[in-house]
């Protein structure tokens, strides 16, 4: 037991340990480094073409040339990212409550957004670009159909999981449906839905890449697409390493939204 | 205190009264899945006692608990609390629920959980007046400084302590408890028993514990109900004439140890099948 609040916790634990956690990272950081220069060994002494494999020291330079261009396609394509995240959690989350407080429209809904999950997604991007055009909205409406589902998911596995006893206490004293979904059932699900959120951020970045890939004029996929047709394999890579970039940083800002939403999660509750 | 001549039976001391009993169950059997759960209850709690429903697994104790709750409906047979049925008197907040599990609200602290049920059964409350409320039922069960605390910094007593805190910010008649101290430790478990009959003294309130420990029931109650198996009904009824207060000392006392072998060889025969009801 602890006097402590929570959100104190991990943070003395943190600063003190500055040594254990650089400790952690260390042997990544170094794997890391030493792929780097045997990569660019390798690409140096077998001469290899830079169309097939550029050496990390082209990429870098293609980055830099590129840099102006590369950074506007970052932001439009982290917009895309952004908006279209928080399209798929909202309609996740509108669905999921749906699903639990209207009984038979739940369950008319359910089976048909489990079969929809069984759509192969990627391949609806030409019609969305069909139906949309080139704009952002094709981007959206497939980062929403990749992205809804965890969100749904997880929200509805955290609403279900009520413990009965508690569904009794409030049903003895007369609570209504809603504010057994408001007070217990919606609270309750915050941990499991932050879960989907986070499996969302990651599904949103691919769910960009792949509208950008279908159809545009800007963008990180478009600058992959269009690098990779002049042959130009370092733009390629080095369009890659922001789109991996983007990825690490929307998962750990959904990671960070946890840690505001639900401080009191059992997982960051052990001391 | 242990002055006072002890009577075994019908024994119910004059300093407190019971004009009239609170819950009266009559003939009450409950059919679940067809198999008949509980068989022709007749239950009758007087206002203002400790009553213990004591039995093997499957005997349908907790069931009975629920029905008393108004949780589960008896397939035949009447309830009724003060006059009203169950369902009645728990929408009008006479009634108290404490389980097993404490069930608190793990984004919530002990002062906000303790007002909980009250906060949605009274919508005229402002937020000061259920912490005002939270507050002094936190008091009432010993954790009045630990108001700020989210549930996974208390300890399972403290727990179960809070949750009797919620039950009781509805200021009910009756406070129904299902093995409250079932998961706790043995020693956590003795005091939080002598801590609910300091509450219950001190609220008057009329309480019906279910539980399989014959200790608890003999350190507690004044009437205690041993109910058999199949089906589940009330084998044997015994009252308990140990004087209140009671402290922890009592376990040492000659009648209580007289009262636990017989409690214990009444358990022995209701694990027995069938039988009379």
């Amino acid at each position: 037991m602890s006097d402590q609040p929570i959100t104190n916790l991990s943070e003395p634990r943190l600063a003190s340990s500055w040594a254990a956690a650089t400790g952690s990272w260390l042997p990544a950081v170094i794997l890391l480094l030493a792929t780097i220069i045997v990569w660019e060994a390798v690409v140096r002494i077998f001469a290899i073409s830079a169309f097939i494999i550029p050496a990390p020291s082209e990429i870098a330079q293609s980055l830099v040339a590129q840099w102006a261009t590369l950074m506007q396609a970052t932001l439009v394509t982290a917009g895309e990212i952004l908006f279209g995240f928080i399209v798929s959690v909202v309609v996740g989350i509108a669905i999921a409550l749906v699903i639990v407080r209207f009984d038979w429209l739940g369950r008319a809904l359910y089976p048909l957004v489990v079969l929809f999950q069984n759509v192969p997604k990627v391949a609806l991007a030409p019609i969305f670009i069909l139906w949309f055009g080139y704009g952002l909205a094709p981007k959206i409406g497939l980062i929403l159909v990749i992205a809804f589902f965890p969100v749904t998911l997880s929200m509805l596995a955290g609403m279900q999981s009520v413990d009965r006893s508690l569904l009794s206490l409030m049903n003895s004293v007369g609570a209504s449906q809603t504010q057994i979904l408001f007070r217990i059932r919606v609270p309750h699900s915050l941990p499991n839905l932050m879960a989907g959120t986070k499996i969302a951020a990651t599904l949103s970045v691919i769910g960009a890449i792949v509208g950008e890939f279908a159809g545009a004029s800007d963008g990180l996929g478009y600058v992959i697409q269009f690098a990779s047709t002049q042959l130009d394999t370092a733009l390629v890579f080095a369009a890659l390493l922001l789109v991996s970039v983007l990825g690490i940083a929307f998962y750990y800002a959904a990671e960070i939204l946890e840690r505001i939403v639900v401080p009191w999660a059992p997982k960051f509750s052990q001391a | 205190m242990r002055m006072e001549p002890i009577r075994a039976a019908g024994g119910r001391p004059a300093h407190i009264r019971h004009d009239d009993d609170l819950i009266s169950a009559k003939g009450v059997s409950v059919v679940m899945a067809r198999q008949l759960v509980l068989q022709n209850i007749d239950l009758a709690v007087p206002k203002g006692s400790f009553v213990s429903l004591i039995g093997p697994s499957g005997c349908g104790k907790s069931t009975l608990l629920k029905v008393l709750a108004g949780l589960v409906n008896p397939t035949s047979g009447s309830v009724s609390i003060a006059g009203l049925s169950p369902v009645e008197a728990a929408r009008k907040r006479m009634i108290g629920l404490v389980f097993q599990d404490a069930n608190l609200l793990p984004w919530k602290n002990a002062v906000d959980n303790a007002s909980m049920l009250l906060g949605i059964t009274d919508k005229s409350l402002s937020r000061t007046d259920l912490r005002a409320r939270g507050q002094e039922m936190l008091e009432l069960v010993g954790l009045g400084d630990s108001a700020h605390k989210r549930p996974h910094e208390l300890s399972g007593g403290m727990r179960q302590r809070v949750a009797i805190a919620r039950a009781l910010a509805l200021d009910p008649a009756v406070l129904l408890m299902d093995e409250p101290f079932g998961a706790l430790d043995a020693i956590t478990r003795d005091s939080m028993g002598q801590s609910l009959l300091e509450i219950w003294q001190r609220t008057g309130k009329t309480i019906v514990l279910v539980t399989h420990s014959i200790d608890e029931a003999i350190h507690l109650s004044r009437h205690v109900h041993v109910m058999g198996i199949k089906p589940g009904r009330i084998t044997e009824s015994l009252d308990i004439g140990l004087p209140y207060p009671r402290d922890l000392s009592v376990t040492e006392d000659p009648e209580f140890v007289r009262l636990a072998v017989q409690l214990r060889m009444m358990l022995r025969a209701s694990h027995q099948p069938g039988g009379t009801s």
